[in-house]
């Protein structure tokens, strides 16, 4: 069996745009958001001077969403909101920003209904949608703690027992960072793939320039969201399902190392390949110079290591990974090590049956039964019965 | 079964073998299995494709269509021509009439309906656009496929001939329903004729009522006014459909 590195491209595309969000749902979290936020904005916070806003962060932001899996089973997006309060942070609590925005969303009948238990951060709503395909919205109340008009550093709160914290956090220039990584990629493909979009979505966006920036995606982009799948599945009845890599650490590392490949194929192989060649970092071992000079995944003289937040160096995302003999630390290098063998070495697959049980295995069986015809087609050796087309029937639809 | 569908079942796996699978139930027909296909339209490529798919085929076929399904998960869920019930949507009934009477039996109602349908799906999936026009959805489909057989201008027109239909079928020495005032034979003879004949029952009151329920919501908003010789011939219609 040979496989077309070009077609195996194609099916990674293919999959990960059927583990991402699609156009219609993408709207529908928008119109959700927006409809929050503007029931946040008519609000008063004492205190308050100046206007509240909010905006998305994370995956939803980035454009790395993946549909995630809960016990095997597709579940609802999870969509994560900055709720920005125009407040000093001298002149307020953590405890009082994070109590107004959930006193907010109570005085809203239906809001009320949506709202979950208050969280460690967040104020989360769940909406449940008629197609079965919900959301998650996580409100993150925040105020900002820039020092300067371009700094976009907030203070988030953050409740420990019964106490409330401030942290760090800059969710915006995250968005930022990540944007540069990803920019010249962006411009290579934004209007052929806004194109595509307006074509099968017309009842959604009725011109080309109606298409949001933010469903386009780029080669890391999807490499990216093959690699949140991978691992959810991976993680998903380990014994250890708190040593999974978590998604900031994914997407830094990933968006660091992507050298701007044009298919996701090539992305992906880039990036695994750099993050296997950290792998001796476990054992205190030398790493190729250049890498250890970017010094992206580092160990500390202590022994604990350091992967840090591109816009805020103080904050290290890995700050656990030497806890219980390092576990994450190897949790993260045997699981990268999977990627190699579970989505890049699959040219040693001697039948098709075979490839598409462990790509079923490594990325979901759904979404890779709906492409792996783009991968090997099905029909070679039988003589299909010759049929030419006329006149043909408009399809339509009842509704 | 009758005698006419077994014969034409088995014609139809003597060219698609793999729709091999027959069940009879009370009210239909199910045929099943592998649809195996090497389709191309003039200007357009080749697609060599299989998919699994049922055919629900109902007994007074071919007077009723065939429900299609595909069964094996296939079509992308961003594809909009199926219908909520998930079984695909062909076209709107009135031109599934028209393609089936070519062809009336379960083969061409594969070769003409399914297999087209498949390839512009495939089509579709691999370039983002429908090789073939697009239907509008839900009973603006239905309204424009008379616009469009008749080029007439406005929704009232598609109301007064397929109220001209519903009323007398055909009759050549009848003003035109399209409004020109000519007779029927020297103006949309033809047209009037094939769809009075594709029609059934069932399809005419199906289409009646979509396009009447569009023409009412228009004139509910005030958007149209319906003329005072139509509004009895509506009165009376609406009395017979409605039985
Ligand atoms: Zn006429």
């Amino acid at each position: 069996m040979t496989i077309d590195i070009r077609k195996y491209s194609e099916f990674l595309e293919q999959t990960a745009s059927e583990i991402d969000i699609p156009p219609g749902k993408y709207q529908d979290a928008v119109d959700r958001y927006q409809a929050v936020g503007r029931w946040l904005e008519e609000g008063t916070y004492s205190g308050s001077s100046g206007e509240l806003i909010i905006y998305p962060q994370g995956s939803f932001r980035l454009g790395t969403v993946v549909r995630p899996i809960r016990g095997g089973i597709e579940a609802s997006y999870d969509i994560d909101l900055v709720c920005e309060l125009p407040l000093q942070k001298d002149r307020t609590t953590p405890q009082s920003v994070k109590l107004m925005v959930g006193d907010r969303l109570r005085e809203h009948g239906t809001y009320r209904e949506l709202l979950d238990p208050e969280g460690r951060r967040c104020w989360t709503l769940e909406y449940t949608e008629q197609d079965g395909v919900g959301f998650h919205l996580d409100v993150l109340p925040a105020i900002l703690d820039g020092r300067g008009l371009l700094d976009t550093a907030i203070a988030i709160t953050d409740k420990k027992g019964e106490s409330y914290f401030w942290s760090a956090s800059n969710p915006r220039g995250y968005g930022v960072w990540f944007d540069g990584k990803n920019a010249a990629a962006f411009a290579r493909t934004a209007f052929e793939q806004k194109e595509n979009i307006q074509r099968r979505a017309s009842l959604i966006y009725s011109s080309i320039d109606k298409v949001p920036d933010q469903l386009v995606r780029t080669p890391l982009q999807r490499a990216i969201q093959l690699m949140k799948r991978h691992r959810d599945l991976r993680f998903n009845h380990h014994e250890r399902i708190e040593c999974a890599p978590i998604s900031i650490i994914i997407t830094t590392l990933a968006a660091h190392l992507y050298g701007n490949e044009p298919d996701v194929y090539s992305a992906l192989s880039g990036i695994v390949g750099k993050l296997r060649a950290h792998a001796a970092l476990v054992e205190s071992g030398a790493i190729e110079r250049s890498l250890a000079t970017i010094g992206l995944i580092r160990r500390k003289p202590d022994g604990t290591w350091y992967i840090g937040n591109p816009v805020n160096p103080g904050e290290n995302f890995a700050d656990r990974w030497h806890e219980d003999n390092h576990a994450r630390a190897r949790a993260f290098f045997s699981w990268v090590d999977a990627l190699q063998k579970d989505l890049l070495n699959i040219l040693g697959e001697t039948t098709p049956r075979l490839l598409k049980e462990h790509l079923s295995k490594a990325l979901g069986a759904t979404v890779v039964t709906k492409n792996f015809d783009v991968l090997i087609p099905p029909v070679s050796a039988i003589d299909a019965p010759r049929i030419h087309i006329t006149n043909a029937a408009k399809p339509w639809r009842d509704v | 079964m009758t005698e006419g569908l077994r014969r034409q079942i088995v014609e139809l796996a003597s060219v698609h073998s793999g729709l091999k699978n027959v069940v009879e139930h009370d009210a239909e027909t199910i045929v099943s299995g592998t649809l195996l296909f090497e389709a191309s339209a003039d200007g357009l490529e080749t697609i060599k494709e299989s998919f699994e798919i049922e055919l629900m085929i109902p007994h007074d076929f071919p007077e009723t269509l065939p429900r299609v399904k595909e069964t094996a998960g296939r079509i992308d869920t961003r594809y909009e021509h199926r219908n909520p019930s998930g079984t695909l949507c062909l076209a709107v009934p009135i031109e599934q009439r028209r393609v089936l009477l070519e062809q009336p039996t379960l083969l061409g109602c594969v070769n003409r309906l399914v297999v087209p349908y498949l390839y512009g799906y495939c089509f579709w999936k691999k370039h983002g656009r429908h090789p073939f026009d697009e239907a509008a959805h839900g009973h603006e489909g239905i309204l424009r496929h008379y616009m469009d057989t008749f080029s007439l201008r406005d929704d009232l027109s598609a109301l007064a001939v397929i109220s001209f239909l519903l009323e007398h079928g055909y009759r050549g020495h009848h003003d035109c329903p399209c409004g020109s005032g000519l007779r029927v034979k020297i103006c949309h003879g033809q047209a009037l004729l094939a769809l009075h004949q594709q029609h059934t029952p069932q399809t005419l009151r199906g289409d009646f009522i979509a396009v009447f329920d569009l023409c009412f919501a228009k004139f509910q908003n005030g958007q149209i006014s319906f003329p005072q010789r139509m509004r009895l011939q509506l009165a009376r219609l609406l009395k017979i459909v409605s039985k």
